[in-house]
Formats: structure tokens, sequence, C-alpha cells
């Protein structure tokens, strides 16, 4: 693609985005290798392109733009103000085999709005009219809300190391197929079942300090970073897990049906309040917020898109905190061309003082063919 | 150059298996300047240049086609070559250089002994000590591979080039990825392996490389090679056993269909060999005594060199 080609359809993506009062931004490329690391994970940390410069730091090649979007507004003025960013070029991820790992991505963020559905609502109608003008005319998008999962979990009975296990196989897509199973049978063979069981159900201070005398006697030392105390106390949770034994059949039955709710928005809506009744359980602000943004989402899409609203849609969610959603490339595309949601914490790992909402999408340009084209 | 390259580690027990382990395959490695050089020849094969070299130089060669095969670790084949089964193939394990790549923790780390609890340990750590949790390893990309098979996502590698069992113990991480051999340098660093912990059973291999340049004389060589090997190797599974009977035919017969043996070479007359299983050697004395035979000798074999080597059929077919 000659430069002039790439400078139009760059200027195409961001036209509609100027127009509604967005700022165009390109943020360094050159990013903190420190940084990109310890946000993203290791796991994309081995396809970064890494340089060192004459003083030793390490720095990257923008692997995505979601972070580096975020340091811009930091540096650039007070955390708390609004932000509202369009974007449109590369990122670098090493591929395996010869391909050369230079991509185009496009997308946005809103920063520091409050009315977090309304934000939510007018991010997913740019992401819905960028598919179209990249030739979807109909997209469907697949919705999903960690918020409201993360109510789900902390209404049900649960001990919190089976909410902690539970809400991370969500974000892994691995809840149905692997953990609840798992949990759900008694777990046998613990090596450690004769002091857990003496540990079970016994007064937690007293526990706590007996676990620590053991340690202390054995002489082992609490290297590695963790508390005496942290482990004594992970380790009175098993006591207490292994005493209490399997979840319940009814709690991974009401867990299993909550994922399958998959469909059209209202439908899926009308089943969650059913499963919600019939277990008494009230979700409180993430149920009424659920309903507020799917209201600002009608309000807000101006043309035709396929909407399913899937419960057991999860993304990472150490990255992203509520609202969810991906736009399939086309049914029989296994990766979808553009992806986002919201990430309330994210900014506060990159130094924010106090919280700043956030909410963004991005498009791979090269799985949506004739996007701004 | 249509020499066949052959590398073979440099230094350490690793070096002293490898040399032995060809000297017993009939291809004695001579080192150059007695046994300082760092080139060598095969004595009695005219065709095989030998570098010494690092293990993991070894493996890099081979990734990139420096040479033909090489002696070295499985842990470093993975680790270090990317796409590793489009750039080599392993040719055979050498039964020595054992060594368990295992991710070990802190012994006080009472509450965690599998991958599920290091998931749920590293998924808290930041919120609890404003930092990830942080793995020293030389075995990065074993690391990201195994780590995220098991779903563990939240964790930090620092790198480390030696001594890696001690960072828990100094400050500079938290848990490690290392190899082990027999345990005792864990322990003496109060580390434990978890129970699913363990990424890659490792050994010594021999390794071809895909990338080389393979001419007619370097493949001819190292069909050369891998058959002594074999040789050797079958060698010391079977031995011989020589005997006299009158219905030569019909025991011989018998003796293959019952014991797995072989009759290299034919039936006829009535001196019978057998080739068999060591550890069948005396299931079929006894059985050729019962048929009539008289004067039953055993013996140990060199070489046996069979008409298709496995090896090379498997290698050959892999090779540009």
């Amino acid at each position: 693609m000659s430069n002039s080609a790439n400078t139009s359809a760059r200027e195409r993506f961001l036209a509609p985005f100027l127009a509604a009062g967005y700022a165009a931004v390109d943020p360094p490329v050159l990013q903190p290798a420190e940084l990109m690391l310890d946000l993203l994970g290791e796991d994309l940390g081995r396809r970064l392109y890494l340089t060192t410069d004459a003083e030793g730091r390490e720095w990257c090649l923008r692997p995505e733009m979601t972070l580096p979007v975020c340091r811009l507004h930091l540096v650039s003025g007070s955390h708390e103000r609004l932000g509202a960013y369009a974007y449109h070029g590369a990122v670098f991820r090493q591929r395996q085999g010869a391909g050369v790992g230079e991509f185009t991505q496009a997308g946005a963020e809103l920063l520091g709005r409050q009315d977090s559905e309304q934000a939510d609502a007018e991010i997913l109608a740019f992401a819905l009219d960028v598919a179209r003008r990249g030739g979807l005319a109909c997209p469907v998008v697949r919705m999903g809300d960690a918020g409201l999962f993360r109510a789900f979990l902390g209404a049900l009975d649960l001990t919190p190391s089976w909410r902690r296990r539970l809400s991370r196989a969500f974000g892994r897509g691995q809840l149905l197929p692997h953990t609840l199973p798992e949990l759900s049978v008694q777990r046998k063979g613990l090596a450690k079942e004769g002091v857990l069981g003496a540990l079970a159900g016994a007064d937690r201070a007293g526990a706590r300090a007996l676990v620590e005398d053991l340690l202390a006697i054995g002489g082992l030392q609490a290297v590695g970073g963790r508390s005496v105390a942290e482990i004594a106390d992970r380790f009175l949770e098993q006591a207490e897990d292994a005493a209490g034994g399997a979840l319940p059949a009814a709690t991974a039955q009401a867990i299993a049906e909550y994922l399958a709710i998959s469909g059209p928005a209202d439908q899926s809506v009308a089943r969650l309040d059913a499963l919600l009744a019939s277990h008494r359980l009230d979700l409180g602000r993430a149920r009424a917020s659920l309903t507020l943004r799917l209201r600002a989402i009608e309000d807000a899409r101006n043309g035709p898109a396929d909407l399913v609203l899937d419960f057991g849609f999860g993304r990472r969610l150490d990255y992203y905190s509520g609202f969810v959603f991906e736009v399939e490339a086309e049914a029989a595309k296994a990766q979808p061309a553009i992806g986002g949601g919201r990430y309330d914490g994210l900014v506060t790992l990159l130094g924010a003082p106090t919280p700043v909402p956030a909410v963004g999408f991005s498009v791979w340009i090269d799985r949506l063919a004739g996007a701004g084209a | 150059m249509s020499h066949l390259i052959l590398a073979v580690p440099s230094k350490g027990r690793l070096q002293d298996n490898a040399m032995a382990f060809f000297a017993r395959a009939g291809l004695p490695i001579v080192q150059a300047r007695g046994g300082r050089g760092y080139v060598g020849h095969i004595k009695g094969l005219e065709g095989v240049e030998v570098l010494f070299l690092s293990a993991s130089e070894i493996a890099r060669e081979l990734a990139g086609g420096g040479a033909h095969v090489g002696v070295t670790g499985e842990d470093l084949v993975r680790e270090s070559i990317p796409d590793a089964d489009k750039r080599i193939v392993m040719v055979e394990k050498l039964g020595f250089g054992y060594a368990d790549v295992v991710v070990a923790v802190p012994e006080a780390w009472i509450d965690v002994s599998g991958m599920a609890d290091l998931d749920d340990v590293a998924a808290g750590f930041r919120a609890r000590h404003g930092r990830q949790l942080r793995i020293a390893t030389k075995y990065i990309n074993l690391t990201r591979r195994f780590f995220a098979d098991h779903g563990v996502v939240d964790y930090r590698i620092v790198e480390s080039l030696g001594a890696t069992e001690g960072a828990p113990a100094n400050g500079t991480a938290d848990a490690i990825v290392d190899i082990t051999t027999t345990g005792s340098t864990l322990a003496a660093n109060a580390l434990k392996v978890l129970a699913d912990g363990v990424i890659l059973k490792s050994q010594a291999n021999l390794v071809a490389s895909r990338q080389a340049k393979w001419t007619d004389a370097a493949r001819r060589n190292l069909r050369t090679v891998l058959d002594r090997i074999a040789a050797e190797a079958r060698a010391e599974r079977v031995r011989e056993i020589r005997f006299v009977v009158a219905d030569l035919e019909r025991v011989s017969t018998g003796a293959v269909a019952q014991f797995d043996a072989r009759a290299p070479f034919g039936s006829l007359g009535e001196k019978g060999v057998l080739h068999v299983d060591a550890s069948n050697v005396f299931a079929v004395v006894d059985w050729l005594k019962s048929e009539g035979a008289s004067t039953i000798t055993v013996q140990r074999l060199d070489y046996i060199f069979e008409p298709e080597t496995t090896s090379w059929i498997n290698v050959e077919a892999a090779l540009p």
C-alpha cells in the first residue's frame, strides 16, 4: 500500500470520530517494555519487538494501542478530565514463521465518563458503524457482562477461593468445560488432609497462630515475597474448603444455567430474570446497569446489527471489568475483527491516583477487509 | 564442503558421555591438539568433521544449519529453537544427560502443591504486593508455553543466567523454573517441585538439522554413523545362541515363533544360530535342550548390522 493510500485510509477512518469531538492521537511507537509486559502478560510478551537504549532501559514497539493511548491521557493533563480518543496506526507483534509482524490497528477509547452505560453504548455504536463501513451490512455482535457475572458470584453462597477460581475460569472460557465439573466433585487424596481436617472449623485467629508456629518450628522461612500470615491464611482457606466439600449441586446448576443464557437481548434478559427469581438472587446495581445499557444501545445505534447477549461470554477479567463485546469478521472466521469493552481498573495500574472509568474498542483492519475504504 | 559436520559438547560430563557413546558405536572421536582442540574427526571414517561446542551453541547451530547433526539436550532444543519441528529432527535418545525442567516454589508455601494453587496465588499477587509474581528462569519459552497451557497469566519472568535456585532466597524472584536431576539442589535451597510442575523430562539426544546443506556425501556419512549406532544398540539388547540339533529347520521355526527369536543365517544343515532378546536367553536354552540340542553356546556380539536402519529411514524422510 502506498503512503498516500494509507494516509487516506486513516483519514477516512478518523473522520466520523473527529466530527463527534474525539481527538485523533498517535501515541509513541516506542513504549516502556517493563510496563507493557507487566500489564499485557508474558504470553503476549514473547511476541514483543524489544530494544534497549544506551542507558540500558528496555523499550518495545507498541503491540496494541489501548495502553499507549491511556498513557498519553495521563501525561497530558489531569487524569480525571474527559478524554475521547481515536487512532489508526501500526502495531507490532512477532509472528511465528516468516510473516512480517506489523499490523494496522484502529479504534477509540473513552476515558473519565461517569455515565458508564451511555459511554458503553456510544463505543458500541461507533464499532458497528466501523463494521458496516468495512463491508458487513448487518454485523453480528456478541455482548457479555463481566460486572454482572461478578455480582452473580457475589450473590451466591461461595467460599472466597471458589469465587476467585470461578471468576478466573470465566475470563478464560474454561468455566463450563473444566472448572465447574472439577469443583462439583469432592476433592480426594489431599496430602495435608490430617492437618487441614484438624484445622477446619477451628477459631480463625488461633488456627492462624498455630500454622505460623508450625512454619517457624519447621524452620521454613517465608521466602519469595509472600508473608507467613498470607500463607497461613490461604492454608486455612483450603482447610475450610476441604471441610465444606464439593460445590453444592444447586449452586453448580445455577451457574451452568446462567452461563447457558445466550440469544437476542430481550430474550436473554427475560431468562436471566427468571433464573434470578427462582434462586432468589438480587444482583443490585449490576442488574440495573444492564437494563440502562441495553436501552442506551437501542437509542445510540444507527443501523442494522444482529445483537446477541451471551452471559457465558467473558474476556480476560483482570483487564475487562464490565461490558464486553466482539464483532465477528464473518460467521465462518474464527477470530473477531473488532473487540472491545470496559476496563475501569487499568488506568489505575498505569499510575492514575484514583480510578478512571474507561471503555473502548479496537479493529484489526486486516481482518475487516474493506474498512475505511 | 561435502563433510558431515557433527557437533558434540565441549566440556563436562556431557562431553565424556557423548565421547563414550560414539566410541562404543565404533566411531571413536579424536580431538585435535591432544584433547584441547575445538575440532576433531572420527578415526577410520573419512568425511566427518567434529566440532566441540557448548550444548546451547549446538542447539543454535542445528537450528541454523551450521551443523548437520549434534548431541544436545531436549530442553535446549525446545527452549531455544522456535518452530523446532520445522528446523530439526530428533534422531535418537541417548540415555544420558537426564534432567527434568520443573516449576519449584519455596517449601514454606505449604498452601501450594500444584499449578492450580500457583495460579490462585499469582492472580491475587498484585492486589496484595503491588507487583506481579516473579518467576526466575533461563527457560523463558518453555515457561511461557507451560504456564499458558495451565492458564497462569499473572506473572513476570526474571531472566536468570545462573544459580537460579538461589533467586527466591535472595529476593529476586518468588518461584523458579529450572532443571533438576536428583532434586538435591532444590532441597538445599528449601524449594519443592509442584506435583504437576514437570515441564519436560529431558535427556541428551542425537539431533539432525533440516536446515543444513545435505550433500550426497553428508547423507552417506550420516547413514554410516546411524548404521553403526543402531548396530551397537541392537548388539547390546540381543544375544547369539549357537547349537547343534538334528531337525534344525523345525527347531529353528519353533524358536522364532515361540520366543520372537531370529535365525539370521537361515536354518539349513544341523548347526543353528539364533538371535534372541537378552532377557529370553535361558528360556530359549532350556527349550532347545528339551528339543534335543547339544553344544549350546551363548555370546555377546559387538555389532548387529541390519539391512535397514530405522533411525536413518526416519531422518532421511525428514531431510530436504
